[in-house]
């Protein structure tokens, strides 16, 4: 069963508005692919449409991950297949608290079709501990367990959050929506170890960044580059360091004067 | 005793059964008061409050009974608590009663009220001697048995000073195969210094209409925390209010009100300043769904003796239909020049897709995610109910209605 996250030809567009046109771009199981590109080129829309954001209507192309039509899944199935996305922007859900949310997402994995998912259920001590733990290594205050979710946490708050949300639920495919936006140099450094300690044959990223900061930190072996809704250079990390040197726009030029 | 149709009542016939129920001299003359009032009074006009699926002439009342069950801890009668019916109270603390009964919900104020006053059959009585602090909660639960037409039921409790209490009502009942009305009146004093916890639950089977009146009265620095919660019946038309009356009195009132099927769920909470340096929170939530339609009535009302009130109104409403609807009319009607401190927030709108999709995003499924985001919605009130068991059926209620 391969696990490499295939996208093929995908296009999607918002309204009347074409965002995605044409993305050709395969995530190697186990492997950290970082994804750069101006602002606005589709970042953050191709990771929405991996994981099956609504507002997007997807017009062409596909998505394959571990021999199923990644297209045809609803948000939560895609999830229990193994993809996880960070957002860049976390939303906040009032009423609902860290720990809550976080035992029913985990509960939700481990349902089985046909049985009683009081069966399944993570035991609470056994959640308590896995949260504490994860707490612990992102060096999260206990306190944050009890809050309601994202509501009035920080920028570098809501990342950590994120971070947790992956260490628990244990994916085998993580779309990382620039994760490092939003954090101090120690937070950086925190979270970056937190997505290493996931991050090998257990779980392949897509790191999308604009800054190489983070590139130190997670160290990619594939980059690709995306204008205008597409991949127009894929290469190795060394391609992450000449974007940070000279901007896009040789690039841009490289690429008017190939056409 | 045998049922009595509403419409071949006469005050005569009231007082007469009044009389040969034992009840004391004033109390059937209230009776008579309120009910010939009620004979000439218009029909209320009440433009979201839609009665016209009651029809008066099929309804019949049973004199001198409702039915009621109460569960407290007995033990703290040692401390002087008292919680009985309240008809077996008018012999115990007759003279009590006669004080404090209709001294807080008007009787003469509209029809219903004085219908209410007219006929009431029996209900709660609970007192709370000065000083002494009822832990446990107490718990009065009205039914509405199957084929039962109306209801009349009384709640008086009394709170002396720097006595503590919390006791819930609760309206509870198996669908209706037949309009049948409940009209209960709900009074609630807190002397001073006392601190009262009231939560009031209606959730009547399909069928009820609830025509309520409440209202809580504060003394000077009493301390009160309400909590309102509608979920049931057919239609809800609750007249509320609290009294801030004393100095330095604070009431904390939170409400959960949740309209589905062809459900109509008015409430109109009033909070009403009178003394000095008084502070109040009200926050109501509603959720409507299906065809439900739910109103807000809301109004702060700042009188002229009043001064350096503090109040902060919120409602918060959500949607889980586009044919759901709800109405919300806050109120702000200040009489004094004094400064006052106040607030207010309003909200309304779908379940948000954001919101939805951030947790499916997590293989939390849809329905999950949405019963989610309303239980959280509902939070703050559910948090305040002292009874684990009683907040599961709320929420096993309120997740069959999503
Ligand atoms: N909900 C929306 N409505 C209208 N336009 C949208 C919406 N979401 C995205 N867009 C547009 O689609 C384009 C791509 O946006 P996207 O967020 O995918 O870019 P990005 O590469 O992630 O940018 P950034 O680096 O700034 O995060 C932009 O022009 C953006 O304005
Ligand atoms: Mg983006």
């Amino acid at each position: 069963m391969s696990s490499d996250l295939v996208i093929h030809d995908l296009q999607a567009r918002i309204g009347e508005k074409e965002i995605l046109k044409g993305v050709n771009l395969t995530v190697r199981a186990g492997t950290i692919h970082a994804i750069m590109g101006p602002n606005g080129s589709g970042k953050s829309t191709l990771a929405h449409v991996i994981a099956g954001h609504p507002g997007y209507e997807v017009t062409g192309g596909e998505i394959w991950y571990k021999e199923h039509n990644v297209l045809e899944l609803e948000p939560d199935e895609r999830s229990k297949l193994g993809l996880f996305l960070a957002f860049q922007y976390p939303v906040a859900v009032p009423g609902v608290t860290v720990a809550n949310f976080l035992r029913a997402a985990i509960n939700a994995h481990r349902a089985q079709e046909g049985q009683d998912p009081k069966a399944t259920a993570i035991p609470v001590a056994e959640f308590r501990k896995q949260l504490r733990e994860g707490m612990k290594q992102l060096e999260m205050d206990e306190s944050f367990a009890r809050r309601y979710l994202n509501e009035g946490f920080s920028g570098g708050e809501k990342k950590r959050l994120e971070i947790l949300q992956m260490t628990l639920l244990k994916p085998s495919m993580a779309v990382m929506d620039e994760t490092d936006s939003g954090l101090d140099i120690d937070a950086l450094r925190i979270v970056a170890e937190g997505v290493n300690r996931l991050a090998g044959p257990s779980m392949g990223a897509l790191v999308i960044t604009h800054y190489q900061r983070l590139l130190n930190y997670i160290k990619p072996q594939f980059v690709s580059v995306m204008m205008d809704g597409r991949i127009v250079r894929d290469g190795g990390p060394e391609l992450a360091l000449e974007l940070e040197e000279k901007g896009y726009d040789w690039l841009r030029e490289e690429l008017a004067g190939a056409a | 005793m045998l049922p009595l149709m509403l419409k071949e009542l006469t005050a005569d016939t009231i007082a007469g059964r009044a009389r040969a129920a034992g009840e004391p001299a004033w109390l059937i003359e209230r009776r008579e008061t309120a009910w010939s009032f009620f004979a000439q009074a218009a029909p209320p006009v009440w433009r979201r409050t839609d009665l016209s699926g009651l029809d008066a002439d099929a309804l019949s009342v049973v004199p001198g009974s409702v039915a009621l069950s109460v569960v407290w801890d007995e033990a703290m009668a040692a401390q002087g608590v008292v919680v009985k019916p309240l008809r077996q109270a008018l012999a115990s603390h007759g003279e009590l009663i006669r004080q404090y009964l209709d001294a807080a919900v008007p009787p003469l104020e509209h029809k219903f009220s004085a219908l209410r006053a007219a006929l009431w059959q029996d209900g709660a009585f609970v007192y709370v001697p000065r000083g002494v602090a009822a832990e446990a909660p107490i718990h009065v639960r009205y039914t509405l048995p199957e084929g039962s037409r109306t209801t009349f039921p009384r709640t008086l409790v009394i709170v002396e000073a720097t006595a503590q209490v919390t006791v819930i009502e609760d309206f509870v009942g198996p669908d209706q195969l037949a309009p049948a009305l409940a009209a209960p009146v709900s009074e609630i004093f807190a002397g001073p210094g006392s601190k009262v916890r009231f939560i009031s639950v209606q959730r009547w089977g399909g069928g009820v209409y609830h025509i309520g009146g409440q209202r809580l009265l504060l003394d000077r620095d009493a301390d009160a925390e309400w909590t309102s919660i509608a979920l049931g019946g057919q239609v809800q038309h609750i007249e509320a209010e609290t009294t801030l009356k004393g100095d330095g009195s604070r009431v904390n009132w939170l409400g959960a009100t949740f309209a589905s099927g062809t459900q109509t769920l008015l409430s109109a909470p009033w909070l009403r300043h009178v003394g000095h340096s008084a502070e109040s929170f009200m926050q109501f939530k509603t959720v409507v769904n299906d065809t439900g339609y739910s109103v807000f009535d809301g109004m702060i009302k700042i009188e002229r003796e009043s001064s350096s009130t503090s109040t902060r109104l919120e409602e918060h409403a959500l949607h889980l239909s586009p044919k759901a609807r709800n109405d919300s009319i806050p109120g702000l009607k200040i009489d004094t020049n004094s400064v006052i401190k106040g607030g207010h927030a309003s909200t309304s709108g779908d379940v948000e897709e954001e919101q939805l999709f951030y947790m499916q995003s997590r293989g939390i499924s849809k329905a999950d995610a949405k019963r989610m985001i309303v239980m959280g919605f509902f939070n703050p009130a559910l948090d305040t109910i002292p009874l684990e068991e009683l907040r599961r059926e709320l929420e096993a209620l309120i997740e069959g209605k999503i």
